[in-house]
């Protein structure tokens, strides 16, 4: 949030005391103390601690949130007992004495102790495992270990020893890598025409029946039921379904045909079918090139691909798709009003005590904190305005609430609300900062005092208009608190626009990405494995918000520029 | 105006001006008004109950022993000393249906214990029974209907039972006897012809009941009254005189007296007595007019009662009615006066007069939204009570509330649970405590990092850096919280709890370090350091870089050096403070980086607004820069520095998810940086998406949001009225 402040902005020729040095100026080298140096320094490391803060934590972010994409290698550790490990070094730590001691062995300082991801954790346990560093006796990264990537259970880790189809064994040996590999593709295709087939037919179909099932009831409750057409429409439907659901059996039963053998780490083989393998790699083989190329992919399936495993793997394509479709629709929204509330307090109202107070008002509303945006959001749109939306057009769908229910439309007013005082703000700033001669000479040419705002005064002053839109999209787009109360959800079945009339639901409830981060990072049940995505994810809602604060600073800057002109 | 326009530019012009002056005033107000319905619908809470008279009724047949109705009282029914049910339409009283219940007069009715569905009939000949009734609300079309159903638990037989002794069967003598039913085992208690207590466990099978386990007392008065406990696991036996006998009866076959004491104090006798919702507490009247409620409290001293609060009235009270859903109850005396109170909150919500003597019998309906008296004369009078908030009052909000099952009066938030007779706890008290627990520890953070940023910022950085960093700061308002708070919960908050002895030292090592470095930079030459004039800030960032790195991998020595060892267990031992991983430390420092810009961005601002001929005017006189900031500079700024305080409060008070991400969530009430708490924003942010519409949880919640409102908008005022006397006094310099 950039706070709202009606700053009497620095003037270009104003220079700072700094200038004229702030030490050594005055000779006496014998009062340090007392000249006050210590106490510049100390200021200037508060200085220092807010840069360093806000370098680091982007760091922190912006590190953990793309490293995680790069296809680590995979370690093959020998550990002293004989057995075999496999999987990604995730984290070194060295652990101090106290817990060390714990562990009951000898040594003296710390110990170091590395943190692998074994995966397979249907197998293995859990997903992660901490293994002494001391205890290892040889560490090898062999080029045949690959990663499988599964739409169950995580990854697993292992050597690829045959191949199956219809288990009936295809290859075995170097050749089995190939074939893996093609075998893959045809089962990658099957699996897209499966989702394009269930995104076409099945939900269109249900939607469909949803739809004639409300008809029907609507019919009732006007007192007629003829329905006859809608039996006959409803017919037709459950026909395409059984059609489009015998070719997703195929599909399906097409997809289970081939499986993978792998050997994992304790050297049991495991038999994986192949239509639960998204992806196969073998980070060790691969060259640099190889590696920037799995990393690219890897990128935009996590920026438009659907979420896994209870959001901790997959993509976040829904998430960025919501929260675009509610920053937009709020602004949408708020621009309009709050122009004009800006237009009304500037330009309409007799200024006076009333308006000043008004402004106050408007000014302290920024500071309210935005869950109480939330409270009210949900209280009178949520269950005031849409429950009676729902009374008066929805009654055949009740007692189940249409609007009357946290939605898109709810979350999207609310945010307005809370943003209203951005664009208010900033608005009457740059209506405030238009010269009172231009003005004047428009009304002295004959202009009304319309013309003169619509020609003149608004064209004049939409860079700080825009600027405050961009400053509320910002803003909009990092708040989470009211949103939890007011219509985001943590896995949304549909997305808010589809093929199905009318395209946009603007009642459905849609997913966030300040909210995917409080769900994933303290909701899910393995936190460990889906730390590096809420880390990207992170990353990503804060180049967003970043980048629109860039934008309204530079708008600003420009701003500045072109009054000075202007002044000159 | 300007003559001779076209009528066009004349419509657009009139138009514009009112489209806007409408709109745009209408938007105003109306965001404005945001705080006006946020207290309209906390309002309803402190309204105090209404009770109406309904029409009277004539009841058929014999003496009421019992009266009920369904949910949403479409149907009521009356057990009569006949045996008979009666289920009337509540509206005309015409009759639904009857049936009878057993072949011989009743002498006693009970609602066993727990349901409110299930009622003993105990015999003139001393066998008991168990009925239910239970209503089906059926649809014809769309038209619903309800349907009234009578079942007769195992077979309708008498219970397999010694005889019981009911004795006079109106007010609290006449209940020599109590059923407990839940979960398949049915607890029975009652007093046999010789004064014996008698105790009876069946376990409920395919084809009847089991073989009871049994078990006898000898009392050592006369019980007219048994009442089983909190979940049939404890026995209240009290007798006419007050005197109240506790039994543990938690393991069949065994009863064992834990406690025995005098439900009356001052010699006063036992008017009425009975037990509230869940049975951890019991309310007695005596003939002073008292009305005490005693608590079941267990602990590793024993169980026993204690008294938690009293209701004082003019005349004794005659009976007691609990309400089956809630903690409160309806007391009336014998003159008619008839009082609604609430246990928890204290309240006496509403009185009104029946003119009447001691109802036959009485009953709430299951929403306590209808009161039924059955009056001996054999009429049957119905209010109609409006009762929706009576566990709140403004001092349970606030004070300290005596809770079943609490040793003492405490603070305490705890809002629901999974049984259905659970006391709510809504203090307000820790959450306030919390809310400004964290924002202290925020300021305590931010305030010298902010201020003292901005006072180099404005003052002493060169113009070249200042260019950079105001936007650089501006983005850091602008992270998300969400971020910042994630930060803090999942890399912070376990970074603090192993490194907890080097966080703490670094408070200390970097301001240390920073002096070192700056005498240092004192004793090089002029022109090695000259160049860096303005650029202190982006010379101290190494520095800092470096000390935190050193001040990290000193962890081990310094834990020993100053904790010897474990710093968590040195305080805990030291201090008596317990650690929670997410902590006061951790929202201190996750927050102060959410409070930081704004309260540097105002600083800066007042500080380089200062007017610029005071400051050269004093450089004039001779004093140093240093002189000039401290006397000068920042003593005209110190408003606009308050009022970025006053601003940087507000929004740490009001701060959600950082709160929501980085503690434990736990309403405690503890000034311990190391513990955890509960705000009002984190409340309101977990409780409001689960709780239900209009219910007094929700509107509560809307009353943490006007608290919240109010808090930040008087923050907030109060930092703008000094911004402006701040900006006309610099117009004045």
């Amino acid at each position: 949030m950039r706070f709202l402040t009606r700053t009497n902005s620095p003037s270009g020729e104003r220079t700072n005391p700094g200038d004229r040095g702030s030490t050594g100026k005055s000779p006496p080298r014998q009062g340090w103390w007392s000249s006050g140096a210590p106490w510049i320094w100390l200021n200037a490391m508060a200085v220092g601690i807010g840069i360093a803060a806000v370098a680091g934590l982007l760091g922190l972010i912006a590190t953990r949130g793309l490293a995680h994409f790069w296809p680590a290698d995979v370690a093959v550790l020998q550990v002293d007992g004989g057995t075999t490990l496999i999987g990604e070094l995730v984290d070194i730590e060295f652990t101090d004495p106290a817990s060390f001691e714990q562990t009951g062995q000898p040594g003296s300082g710390q110990i170091e102790r590395w943190l692998l991801k074994t995966g397979n954790r249907r197998v293995n346990g859990p997903d992660f495992r901490w293994v002494p560093a001391a205890s290892v006796a040889d560490r090898s990264f062999p080029s045949d270990v690959a990663v499988f990537e599964r739409t169950e259970w995580g990854n697993a880790y292992g050597r690829i020893s045959a191949v199956y189809e219809n288990d009936a064994l295809v290859a075995t040996g170097p050749p089995a890598w190939d074939e893996l590999r093609s075998r893959l593709e045809r089962v990658t295709e099957l699996r897209d025409e499966i989702a394009a087939t269930q995104a076409r037919t099945i939900d269109t179909v249900n939607y469909g029946l949803e739809r004639l099932r409300l008809e029907k009831r609507r019919r009732v409750l006007r007192g007629v039921s003829e329905a006859s057409d809608i039996e006959e429409r409803e017919r037709v439907l459950i026909a395409t379904y059984e059609e489009a659901e015998t070719r997703l059996r195929a599909l399906s039963e097409a997809m289970r045909r081939d499986a993978v053998e792998i050997v994992i780490m304790d050297g049991r083989s495991i038999r994986q079918p192949l239509s639960d393998v998204m992806r196969v790699w073998r980070p060790n083989a691969m060259t640099v090139g190889g590696k920037l190329l799995h990393y690219v992919r890897s990128l935009a399936v996590f920026l438009t691909g659907d979420p896994r495993e209870a959001n901790t793997e997959g993509g976040i394509f829904p998430a960025i798709f919501g929260t675009v479709m509610m920053v937009l629709l709020m602004a949408v929204i708020v621009s309009p009003l709050g122009v004009m509330a800006a237009i009304y307090l500037r330009e309409y109202a007799r200024q006076g005590p009333l308006v000043r107070l008004l402004r106050i008002a408007v000014n302290n509303l920024a500071g309210v904190p935005s869950i109480v945006y939330g409270v009210f959001g949900l209280g009178f749109f949520v269950y005031l305005v849409g429950g009676t939306i729902d009374d008066l057009f929805f009654r055949e769908a009740q007692p189940a609430p249409t609007f009357g229910t946290p939605g898109l439309i709810w979350a999207s007013l609310t945010l307005a609300l809370l943003t209203m005082p951005v664009v208010i703000v900033s608005t009457e700033e740059g209506l405030t900062r238009i010269p009172r001669a231009i003005r004047e000479s428009s009304l002295a040419l004959g202009a009304t005092k319309a013309e003169t705002l619509f020609r003149l005064v608004l064209p004049v002053a939409s860079p700080s208009i825009l600027t405050g839109i961009i400053l509320a999209v910002a803003r909009a787009a990092g708040e989470v608190a009211p949103l939890m109360l007011v219509g985001v959800v943590k896995l949304a079945p549909a997305l808010p626009v589809d093929l199905n009339p009318p395209f946009i639901h603007l009642e459905r409830k849609f997913m966030h990405l300040g909210f995917h981060i409080y769900d994933v990072g303290f909701q899910s049940p393995n936190v460990e494995a889906a730390r590096p995505l809420v880390y990207a994810t992170a990353l990503l809602l804060i180049v967003i918000v970043i980048v629109l604060n860039l934008a309204a600073i530079m708008l600003r800057s420009r701003l500045e520029k072109r009054y000075r002109i202007a002044g000159t | 105006m300007i003559q001779g326009l076209s009528w066009r530019r004349r419509a657009v012009e009139a138009l514009t001006a009112r489209v806007v002056g409408l709109g745009g005033g209408a938007i105003i107000v109306a965001i404005t008004l945001i705080f006006f319905y946020l207290v309209m619908v906390a309002a309803p809470i402190f309204r105090p109950a209404q009770i109406s008279e309904l029409d009277v009724l004539r009841l058929p047949g014999s003496r009421t022993l019992a009266a009920g109705s369904n949910d949403s009282f479409e149907s009521l029914y009356v057990i009569g000393a006949d045996g008979t049910i009666s289920f009337l339409d509540p509206d005309t009283g015409a009759l639904r249906g009857s049936e009878r219940l057993t072949p011989h007069p009743l002498a006693a009715v009970r609602l066993v214990f727990p349901g409110n569905d299930t009622y003993a009939l105990v015999g003139e000949d001393g066998t008991a029974t168990l009925v239910r009734v239970w209503f089906r609300r059926r649809f014809d079309g769309d038209i619903g209907y309800i349907e009234d159903h009578v079942d007769r638990l195992f077979g309708g037989e008498p219970l397999p039972l010694p005889a019981i002794r009911v004795g006079q069967a109106t007010g609290h003598h006449g209940k020599r006897f109590d059923f407990y039913f839940a979960e398949s085992v049915l607890k029975a208690a009652g007093v046999d012809a010789s004064g014996n207590i008698r105790i009876r466990q069946f376990d409920q099978l395919d084809d009847g009941l089991s073989q009871p386990r049994a078990v006898d007392v000898r009392p050592e008065r006369s019980i007219d009254r048994l009442d089983f406990g909190p979940r049939g696991d404890w026995l209240y036996a009290t007798d006419s005189s007050g005197a109240v006998a506790v039994y543990d009866i938690a393991v069949p076959d065994r009863a064992v007296e834990v406690y025995s004491g005098i439900l009356t104090r001052d010699g006063a006798e036992l008017s009425a007595m009975t037990p509230l919702l869940g049975r951890y507490s019991l309310m007695a009247a005596d003939n002073s007019g008292r009305l005490t409620q005693w608590i079941l409290r267990r602990g590793p001293e024993g169980a026993g009662l204690v008294a938690a609060r009293d209701f004082e009235f003019a005349d004794p009270i005659a009976a007691i009615v609990a309400e089956p859903r809630r903690k409160g109850m309806m007391a009336l005396d014998a003159r008619g006066e008839t009082h609604l109170l609430h246990s928890t909150s204290e309240r006496y919500l509403a009185s009104f007069s029946t003119g009447l003597p001691t109802p036959a019998a009485a009953a709430f309906s299951p929403r306590s939204d209808r009161l039924l008296l059955a009056m001996p004369s054999g009429d049957l009078r119905r209010y109609a009570v409006t009762n929706h908030h009576p566990e709140i009052s403004w001092s349970a909000l606030w004070r300290k509330v005596w809770y079943e099952g609490y040793p003492e009066p405490v603070h305490s938030w705890q809002s629901s649970s999974a049984d259905n007779d659970f006391e709510p706890k809504f203090s307000f008290s820790p959450l306030l405590f919390g809310t400004l627990k964290a924002a202290f520890y925020a300021m305590l953070f931010a305030t010298p990092i902010a201020v003292m940023g901005a006072v180099y910022t404005a003052y002493f950085m060169a113009p070249g850096m200042r260019r950079w960093v105001k936007p650089g700061i501006e983005i850091m308002a602008a992270m998300p919280t969400v971020i910042l708070g994630f930060l803090a919960g999942l890399w912070f908050a376990p970074l603090v709890e192993q490194n907890l002895s080097a966080v703490l030292s670094l408070f200390v090592a970097a301001p240390l370090c920073m002096l070192g470095f700056a005498w240092f930079w004192h004793l090089l030459p002029r022109r090695v350091t000259r160049p860096f004039d303005g650029w202190f800030a982006a010379v101290s960032i190494p520095v800092l870089v470096v000390t935190t790195w050193w001040v990290f991998a000193c962890d081990n020595g310094l834990e020993r050096l100053l904790f010897g060892g474990d710093a968590q267990a040195w305080f805990l031992a030291t201090l008596g403070l317990d650690y929670d991983q997410r902590n006061a430390l951790v929202v201190g420092i996750a927050m102060g980086l959410a409070v930081i810009p704004v309260v540097f961005a105002i600083s800066e601002d007042a500080i380089h607004g200062v007017p610029r001929h005071l400051t050269t005017g004093s450089l004039a006189l001779g004093a140093t820069n240093w002189q000039t900031l401290t006397r000068v500079v920042i003593l005209t700024a110190s408003p606009g520095i308050f009022s970025a305080l006053m601003i940087g409060l507000g929004r740490a008070v009001g701060e959600t998810m950082i709160v929501l991400m980085a503690t434990g969530n736990t309403p405690l009430m503890d000034l311990n940086i190391f513990e955890g708490m509960r705000t009002f924003a984190a409340n309101i942010a977990v409780e409001l998406p689960e709780s239900e519409v209009d219910s007094s949880h929700y509107r509560l919640l809307f009353l943490a949001a006007v608290v919240l409102f109010a808090l930040t908008f008087c923050f907030n005022t109060g930092a703008e009225l000094v911004r402006q006397r701040l900006r006309s006094r610099y117009g004045n310099l």
